[in-house]
């Protein structure tokens, strides 16, 4: 282990040795010092020597050439690092050490003892450094080979043994161990010796590992050490418990260092924050250094236990870590996994209680670095996810505003809108801008005294001076026009194989059934065009009792043949269209035209629709094959992928289709593609309509009525009663020195800053990114505010506005703890499927992991130094995720594999809905949930709250699968039902229909339908119930039986072959983490 | 010598007018920037006068070329070869929907095309120069004009 650890070390020399190293010395001290308090400036003399130990002592055991590895690593680069690191390294340990030396006989010993041998170690490192090469890594010398399967056969062995005991010991036993450590630590010299020696220290090396991932190992597994690592970020009680144990071990007040690790993120200025946290995990190391010895001395039980508390102890610090081991095999559980979904960061909402709700907007760390350096080394993208509209729970509803007579108060230099956070003064008649700082005057109609504490006095009936979110209603200045009707356009494919799959006859009934549910009502418009070859128009003139049809067969220059009347009231002409509805399917049913003049339609749409914009809902069966915007069949030629021309596939062939998105956008409409074919109908052409259109594509592959039906109804039917805004515009401002650079989503830009999209509703969100405008930022404070101004369905213009405030920080740490793993991870995504646009699908991958890979890797150069993290990946709390993610990102359908993979179309459908995902849907896209129900449907009484206590998720992983149970696999977008080969066939039989679940299961869908007993309703009901948790799309379910379908993989069921695949791909991802 | 005097006043013209293009193209999207016209505008503007600008810029590559001029044919064969790349991948109009995107790239090149053009039109102020004054103008009352001839000659690259 000793000798491999090193190798690491060289290995990572890379590029930038000398910037980072330099500022993290001086950030750990600066840390160091507000944190330890009195008690540093007493160790510090001391700390001199310590700063000889730790280095020592660290070397010393097996772990020990790993720590000064590490150290090198955290500094930047290798090389380089010895100079500076060390001496960078050694000061902020001997401060944090002594703390955690709390035991005066502690230092001492290990101090003395050590001093001698940091020299000797230093120099073999510098000799390895030189023929550090990646190389090294993937083949590291000897030694390294021969440690890691020790390691591994202890992983193995251990964590059954000692799981156990790191929850009782920790509080109370680990002072005990840690002294007996320090006695033991004498020991530890000779390892040193060994160190030196070379390849001994691996029998050493094994123990060590094993102790330390027996520890890791726990926390994920059990539910117990979770918490504790929780327990820095959040202030559970839980959380205590491991930082009294540590500091109660190292540190005499564990008082002192805990508030600050749990309190510290809102009280805290940001620099001491980040340190509080370092700091306990510096002092841990000195700890760690003794440790080798425990190591040394063998796998005594006692000393894994120790072990475990120390781990424990650095787990709580935020460092998760798995074991690292080389073996593939490695335990699964060991690795963390999001069972509760997407846990938002609650510090930042602690720390400002006035901010939006961060179902509204959420950044991607609420730690706004202070510098340009800082935002270079902090590798993920810096920006927000907005989603404007987003559905507020009962009660929490967005309040309105209407300033009658007053005008909407904003400042005068930059536009800000009043907020929560702007300060009134000089009696009330002047309130400074917080965006721009600009003393604005405060109209008479808005004037108001201030009380004692300068707030004013009649605070609580202004709710835009308390709330984060608030909605304005916007007098005639904000109106370029009165306000649209609610207006929905439908554009229907009327050729064979629209009339063939059933397509026709559900919508048209649901969109009667929607009738009375269209928003807006009385002023709602509606109007209809039909096309197979021809372009049929349809009179709805409310005088009429039936609809009239016009042909238009020319092509080539199409008209509108009626100027009105094309386009009608609904609550007027309401009986015409009805009668249209209802002869819709008819009409057509013998229909045998196979041609598709889309391009032509969509033009008469926008001509007809142009005057008023609205929503134009395009049901598209056949490819286009007639007049202007005709498309051919892609994606057909194998040997494209893996060339520099696949991206080609995901764009639009043809430039009309991006022309007319954006005329479409210029006159407010809004485009909704929904795609039946069962062949391939270029979605990623007609999905530009709904991309620069601020609109959504539904792609229901090989429709047929009998399968899809009640899908294509419920989101035709949220589609068309869901709450929308209409012709609106979207602008993000920010403090100044920050600059939002590019967005990415489903909307257009109108200009450098200002989003045009026609129509919004809850389930879309937009990202952005945003970049320091100077090198640095001087303000404590950076405020984001999100206006939205649009028209109500009601015929009102309103703004809606978010405020949002960070602090700027000049710590890296503590960007990563305030991180938000759901908002980084809808960014990346993003971005990575807009680089699918123009790269290949490999380069969009490697680009997500790259980033993830930089990330980790610095967050590894701030901690590493002072922990022995030899094998192990270590992340920040907030970020635990994030590989998971990010390996779930490469594997969705928008990114995943090559050709085969993923139908193109399908891939394409994947990515347009992907770009408009709020994050809490992307986050469970990405890491579905899989309950097993079969014990509820077979054992539990039907009582509230019995479901959620007996199902819970389970990570995804094959293992989780039992081939007796029933799964119930949730992504969001559909269910599948697993039935284990080994289920008892009364169960299956109840459920299913006995005929149908021999041979029907082998169909990729079967319709679970609702069957006369218990069980059946019972299963119904879940679905039911999971499919009101999330209405935006509706859940379709496909059953899959173990090992009985031939393709249980990838096309009927990706899903599982993705909960096959995990493990070993975490593997393999994390794999990449540790070799970096 | 009276072609070439006319030669010399086409390129004139034709540099002329690419330098116009060019500056009007790179006006429309500075515009754009600070959001004094909106992207439909602008990028309906700029596409109108893409492709007279390549033509022309064909032409008067050809026109060198045809009169020998390999110098300055050479000077504009980059940008000729680089048109009719982007004219081949469908990429040399403004695409309004990304067009900010792509705002900072597109004016950095056309500041580019700008500058060539700039070194081209004072190449050809010169040439005609030389060609209209010394050889024509001045010939009749400098019978004899061995020196100048050899100017000439040293200017002609």
């Amino acid at each position: 282990m000793g000798t491999e650890n090193p190798n690491r070390v060289n290995t990572y020399p890379g590029p930038t040795p000398t910037p980072f190293a330099a500022p993290r010395s001086n950030m750990p001290i600066s840390s160091s010092h507000p944190v330890v308090g009195s008690e540093a400036s007493a160790f510090r003399p001391t700390s001199v020597p310590a700063t000889l130990t730790t280095p020592f002592s660290s070397p010393g055991p097996t772990v020990g050439s790993g720590t000064p590895g590490f150290r090198p690593m955290q500094p930047g680069r290798p090389t380089p690092s010895y100079g500076p690191p060390t001496t960078g390294p050694t000061q902020r340990f001997p401060t944090p050490q002594f703390p955690s030396a709390a035991q005066p006989s502690m230092p001492p010993t290990s101090g003395v003892g050590q001093p001698i041998f940091p020299p000797t170690m230093r120099p073999p490192p510098p000799g390895h450094v030189p023929p550090m090469s990646t190389s090294l890594n993937r083949h590291p010398p000897p030694a390294p080979m021969g440690s890691p399967p020790q390691s591994l056969y202890s992983v193995s062995s251990r964590p059954n043994m000692q799981q156990p005991t790191p929850p009782t010991g920790p509080p109370s036993s680990l002072p005990g161990y840690i002294q007996s450590n320090t006695v033991t630590s004498p020991p530890p010299p000779p390892p040193p010796g060994s160190h030196q020696g070379g390849y001994t220290p691996q029998p050493i090396a094994s123990s060590p590992f094993s102790s330390n991932q027996v520890g890791y190992t726990p926390q994920p597994t059990t539910s117990s050490p979770f918490p504790s690592n929780q327990g820095g970020y959040t202030p559970q009680p839980t959380a205590s418990s491991p930082f009294s144990s540590n500091q109660g071990g190292y540190a005499p007040q564990p008082t002192a260092s805990s508030p600050s690790h749990q309190g510290g993120y809102p009280p805290q200025p940001a620099a001491a924050a980040p340190f509080s946290s370092h700091q306990g995990a510096y002092g841990q190391p000195p700890p760690g250094a003794s440790q080798p010895g425990m190591y040394a001395g063998g796998s005594a039980p006692p000393m894994g236990a120790m072990a475990g508390g120390l781990v424990e102890d650095f787990s709580s610090l935020s460092l998760g870590s798995t074991p690292g081991s080389f073996d593939v095999g490695l335990d699964s559980k060991v690795l963390p996994r999001p069972l509760d979904g997407d846990v938002e960061p609650t510090a930042f909402a602690g720390m400002y209680p006035m901010n939006c709700d961060s179902r509204f907007l959420r950044l991607t760390t609420s730690a706004i670095p202070n510098s340009q350096s800082l935002v270079s080394r902090w590798q993920l993208p810096l920006g927000a996810v907005v989603c404007p509209l987003a559905e507020a729970p009962e009660g929490e509803e967005v309040p309105i505003v209407n300033f009658a007579t007053t005008g909407i108060v904003r400042c005068r230099r930059c536009r800000t809108y009043v907020n929560p956070y702007v300060t009134f003064t000089d009696g009330g008649r002047k309130w400074r801008c917080n965006i721009c700082a600009l003393l604005n005057d405060v109209q008479n109609d808005y004037f108001a005294h201030l009380d004692a504490t300068g707030k004013r006095v009649d605070l609580d009936q202004h709710p835009e001076l308390t709330k984060g979110s608030v909605e304005f209603v916007a007098p005639a200045e904000y109106m370029v026009r009165p306000p649209m009707p609610p207006l929905y356009f439908f554009l229907i494919d009327v050729s064979i194989s629209a009339v063939k799959s059933g397509m026709l006859e559900v919508m048209a009934q649901t969109i009667k059934s929607c009738l009375d549910k269209l928003p807006g009502s009385p002023r709602t418009q509606i109007g209809f065009i039909t096309f197979d070859s021809t372009i049929h128009f349809y009179n709805m003139k409310s005088s009429l009792t039936q609809p009239q049809m016009m042909v238009v067969s020319d092509l080539d220059d199409i008209f509108v043949p009626l100027p009105d009347d094309l386009l009608v009231n609904l609550s007027d002409s309401r009986p015409v269209v009805e009668a249209f509805l209802d002869s819709l399917p008819s009409m057509f049913q013998d229909n045998v035209n196979v041609e598709s003049a889309f391009g032509p339609a969509l033009k008469a749409a926008f001509m007809v629709m142009s005057q008023l914009g609205g929503k134009l809902l395009i049901f598209q069966s056949t490819l286009p094959s007639l007049g202007v915007g005709r498309l051919r069949l892609r994606g057909d030629d194998l040997r494209v992928y893996g060339t520099d021309k696949e991206h080609a596939l995901r764009i639009p062939e043809d430039p009309f289709y991006k022309q007319m998105a954006a005329d479409f956008t210029k006159f407010q409409v809004a485009v909704n593609i929904y795609a039946f074919s069962d062949k391939y109908t270029d979605i990623a052409s007609l999905g530009t309509l709904a991309k620069y259109t601020g609109g959504q594509v539904y792609y229901y592959p090989s429709f047929h009525s009998a399968i899809h039906t009640e899908k294509l109804r419920h989101e035709l039917a949220r589609d068309l009663t869901r709450e929308t805004a209409w012709e609106a515009v979207m602008r993000i401002r920010c403090g100044k020195g920050v600059r939002f650079t590019s967005y990415h989503g489903n909307f257009m830009l109108r200009s450098t800053d200002l989003l045009a999209l026609p129509a919004v509703d809850c389930d879309k969100a937009y990202a952005m990114q945003f970049a320091l405008e100077e090198t640095l930022l001087t303000t404590q404070i950076v405020y984001f505010q999100v206006a939205l101004l649009y028209t109500a369905s009601c015929g009102e213009r309103r703004i809606r506005v978010h405020t949002a405030a960070a602090s700027v920080v000049a710590d890296l740490g503590e960007m990563y703890r305030q991180a938000d793993t759901g908002a980084i991870v809808s960014l990346l995504g993003r971005l990575a499927i807009e680089k699918s646009l123009t790269y290949k699908l490999e380069d969009a991958r490697n680009a997500i992991q790259l980033r993830i890979v930089k990330a980790l890797k610095e967050y590894r150069k701030l901690h590493a130094v002072q922990h022995r993290v030899g094998n192990r990946m270590i992340y920040p709390e907030s970020l635990k995720y994030l590989s998971l993610y990010g390996l779930s990102l490469c594997k969705s359908t928008a990114l995943r594999g090559g050709y085969a993979d993923a139908q193109l179309d399908e891939r394409c459908a994947a990515g347009f809905t992907m770009m408009a995902l709020p994050v809490k849907k992307m986050l469970k896209l990405l890491y579905p949930s899989l309950l097993r129900v079969d014990e509820y449907l077979v054992k539990a009484p039907r009582v509230d709250g019995e479901f959620e206590r007996i199902c819970k998720r389970l990570p995804l992983v094959a293992e989780s699968l039992d081939s007796r149970g029933i799964y119930i696999f949730d992504d969001g977008f559909r269910f599948v039902v697993w039935f284990g080969r080994m289920l008892s066939p009364d169960l299956a039989r109840n459920l299913v229909d006995e005929d149908s679940s021999a041979s029907d299961f082998s169909k990729s869908q079967v319709c679970l339908n609702e069957r006369e007993n218990e069980l059946s309703r019972k299963l119904m009901g879940i679905l039911k119930r999971l499919r009101e948790g999330d209405a935006s799309y509706y859940q379709l379910c496909h059953l899959v039986r173990q090992g009985e379908q031939p393709r249980e993989d990838p096309s009927t069921s990706p899903a599982i072959i993705s909960t096959r695949g995990t493990s070993n791909q975490i593997h393999e991802f994390e794999f990449i983490f540790i070799t970096v | 010598m009276a072609w070439e005097v006319i030669l010399w006043i086409i390129f004139f013209i034709i540099n002329m007018v690419l330098i116009a293009s060019n500056l009007y193209q790179i006006v429309c999207l500075s515009d754009l920037e600070s959001d004094y016209m909106n992207p439909y505008e602008s990028s309906s503007r700029i596409n109108a006068v893409v492709v007279p600008e390549m033509v022309l810029h064909g032409v008067c590559s050809v026109l060198l070329l045809v009169t020998g001029y390999w110098f300055m044919f050479l000077l504009t064969l980059p940008i000729a070869i680089y048109n009719s790349m982007l004219y081949m991948n469908k990429q040399h109009l403004i695409d309004v929907t990304e067009v900010f995107r792509y705002v900072d790239a597109e004016k950095k090149y056309r500041i580019a095309k700008l500058a060539v053009y700039l070194f081209l039109f004072i190449l050809v102020v010169i040439r005609s120069m030389i060609a209209g004054k010394f050889s024509t103008i001045l010939e009749p009352f400098h019978p004899t004009n061995e020196d100048l001839d050899i100017l000439s000659h040293v200017l002609e690259f």
